[in-house]
């Protein structure tokens, strides 16, 4: 066998890049055999429309996704994982309207559950919002690339990201249930346990919390539900703001009793604002769920909550067992509150 | 053997270069009825009521229709396009002040032109580059709209009802002219 030819593979790349097809990295120019070896990982048909967007009448195939797998560098296994992460996300309201086209430039992050992390090699612990893992790394960018390339929404076209986020299109970890002390998010979300499975929401950020020189559970709380509590998030009447827990800050709520559904209710309890913060920050008054200002001071001794249920506050463990710190993560719209199963996996 | 590069677009890459097309039946102001569809963006709906009661005061118009389409991204759902077909001789569509609802707008305005219905759209400034990507998608590149400056959403009443009046005559030039 010769070498490979990294003349001829530059070439590839740069024709991908005058397509317009990339998202600014250099994507794997995608080959008939190698896709045909990510259709083989599913009985799914290649013509099948797995997703649409009506508003610009274009749809996405399980060609197309297969395609842009490849192109994102996924290994041919990875495509069961890429079809539920995509499944999972069209559950999201937002994700089939106009989501992708936001000034919000929201992202989704992906959790994966189950075997296949291990199988695959899904990272879920240390780093777990970093790089230096194919799956990690390479499963959102194909979904970005499902966007950009099967949607046909471009950054500065349709797309109009006012600013977007750090990390969008590279959110995407195992939940680290080996050192959770709760069910995984795909068991919340109604699957059975043991499953392999993906969840997707959309985020506009994530913003840590580090903690590491208490072993009061509840100035943990507090802190978490200090940092939940900007205003700057804040948008509408109400919120959602999931919890990425540190397992040890996980460990030491459920070492003093608490269940995650427990931490959800105490978040539902505690994070809001007073009313005359809001004012100041200009986002008391409501007119039609959207937050603006108002000059009364009527409610200003008000104590207003923001998240309106446990659904609003999704909480999963991730990270690494070596400094107690977790992570705000904001939610665009609303999570779905469901799982898909990982095809051909129990 | 070489393979060839799959295409990820299912080759669908370019946009339409279609021409504007607009109903050629265009709007006589004096005893219209005028749709005003608001999209639940803040100060759409004091925008366009604004300019249909200019447009009764100063240009005739007998009266108007107010409706809103509740989800800004959508394009708007069918049996709403036909009740304001139906009822209106004209409608005026807005404000396109975010990502997904001014092409979206845009998107609407060209269904109600192809519905022989005169439309015009009202898009902030900021958002030209993707209306303009939505003409192109609907097969009417070089559509003309209603530009207003960003930002709609921060404008006091007052200040709503004066960038209501300066957009009236591109309004009444966009609904009554064939040329626009």
């Amino acid at each position: 066998m010769t070498a490979p030819d990294p003349v001829v593979a530059q070439e590839a790349i740069e024709h991908c890049y005058e397509q317009g097809w990339t998202d600014g990295l250099p994507v794997v120019p995608a080959s008939r055999p190698l896709v045909d070896q990510f259709l083989a990982r599913t009985a799914r048909a290649p013509d099948e429309v797995i997703g649409r967007v009506e508003q610009l009448d274009r749809e996405c195939t399980v060609e197309q996704a297969a395609i842009s797998a490849a192109m994102a560098g996924c290994r041919p296994e990875y495509f069961p994982v890429v079809l539920a992460a995509w499944d999972a996300l069209m559950l999201d309201r937002a994700a089939r309207g106009g989501g992708w086209q936001s000034t919000s430039g929201p992202s989704p992050m992906l959790v994966v559950n189950g075997p296949v992390r291990q199988e695959l090699g899904f990272n879920s612990t240390g780093g777990v919002f970093g790089p230096g893992f194919r799956p990690n790394a390479t499963v959102p960018r194909a979904i970005g690339l499902m966007v950009r390339n099967a949607f046909g929404i471009h950054p500065h076209v349709l797309e109009q990201a006012t600013q977007g986020l750090p990390g969008r299109w590279q959110i995407c970890f195992g939940e680290n249930e080996e050192e959770s002390p709760w069910e995984p998010l795909s068991v919340s979300a109604g699957l059975a346990d043991g499953g392999s499975a993906v969840t997707a929401m959309l985020l506009r950020t994530v913003e840590y919390v580090d903690n590491r020189h208490t072993q009061d559970h509840e100035q943990v709380l507090w802190d978490l539900a200090d940092t939940m509590s900007r205003t700057g998030a804040l948008i509408f009447r109400e919120a959602s703001y999931g919890l990425v827990l540190g397992p040890e800050h996980a460990q030491l709520l459920a070492k003093n009793g608490m269940s995650k559904q427990d931490v959800q209710a105490w978040m539902i309890e505690h994070v809001g604002r007073a009313g005359r913060d809001l004012r100041r920050a200009g986002k008391s008054a409501g007119e039609k769920q959207v937050r603006g200002a108002s000059g009364s001071t009527d409610g200003d001794d008000e104590f207003q909550r923001f998240l309106p249920s446990p659904r609003h506050v999704p909480v999963v463990v991730a990270g690494s067992r070596n400094a107690a710190m977790s992570m705000v993560v904001r939610v665009f719209g609303e999570w779905s509150g469901k799982a898909v199963a990982v095809e051909g996996t129990a | 053997m070489v393979e060839a590069i799959l295409d990820p677009t299912g080759g669908r890459r370019a946009v339409a270069q279609g021409a504007a097309v607009l109903t050629p039946n265009r709007l006589k102001l004096a005893g219209a009825t005028i749709g005003l569809l608001e999209n639940t963006k803040k100060n759409a709906a004091p925008f366009l009521a604004e300019l249909g009661r200019l447009l009764v005061e100063r240009h005739g118009a007998a009266g108007v229709v107010a409706r809103t389409k509740t989800a800004f991204a959508m394009p708007i759902p069918e049996e709403q396009l036909a009740e304001l077909a139906r009822t209106c001789d004209a409608v005026i569509t807005g404000v396109g002040d975010c990502g997904s609802c001014s092409a979206s707008a845009v998107a609407d305005g060209i269904a109600f032109e192809r519905h022989g219905i005169p439309a015009a759209v009202i898009c902030s400034d900021a958002f030209i580059v993707t209306a303009d990507a939505m003409a192109g998608m609907r097969d009417a590149t070089g559509y003309h709209y209603v530009v207003t400056p960003h930002p709609v959403a921060v404008l006091g009443p007052d200040e709503v009802r004066k960038r209501a009046e300066e957009a009236l005559d591109d309004v009444v030039a966009i609904l009554t002219s064939v040329a626009s």
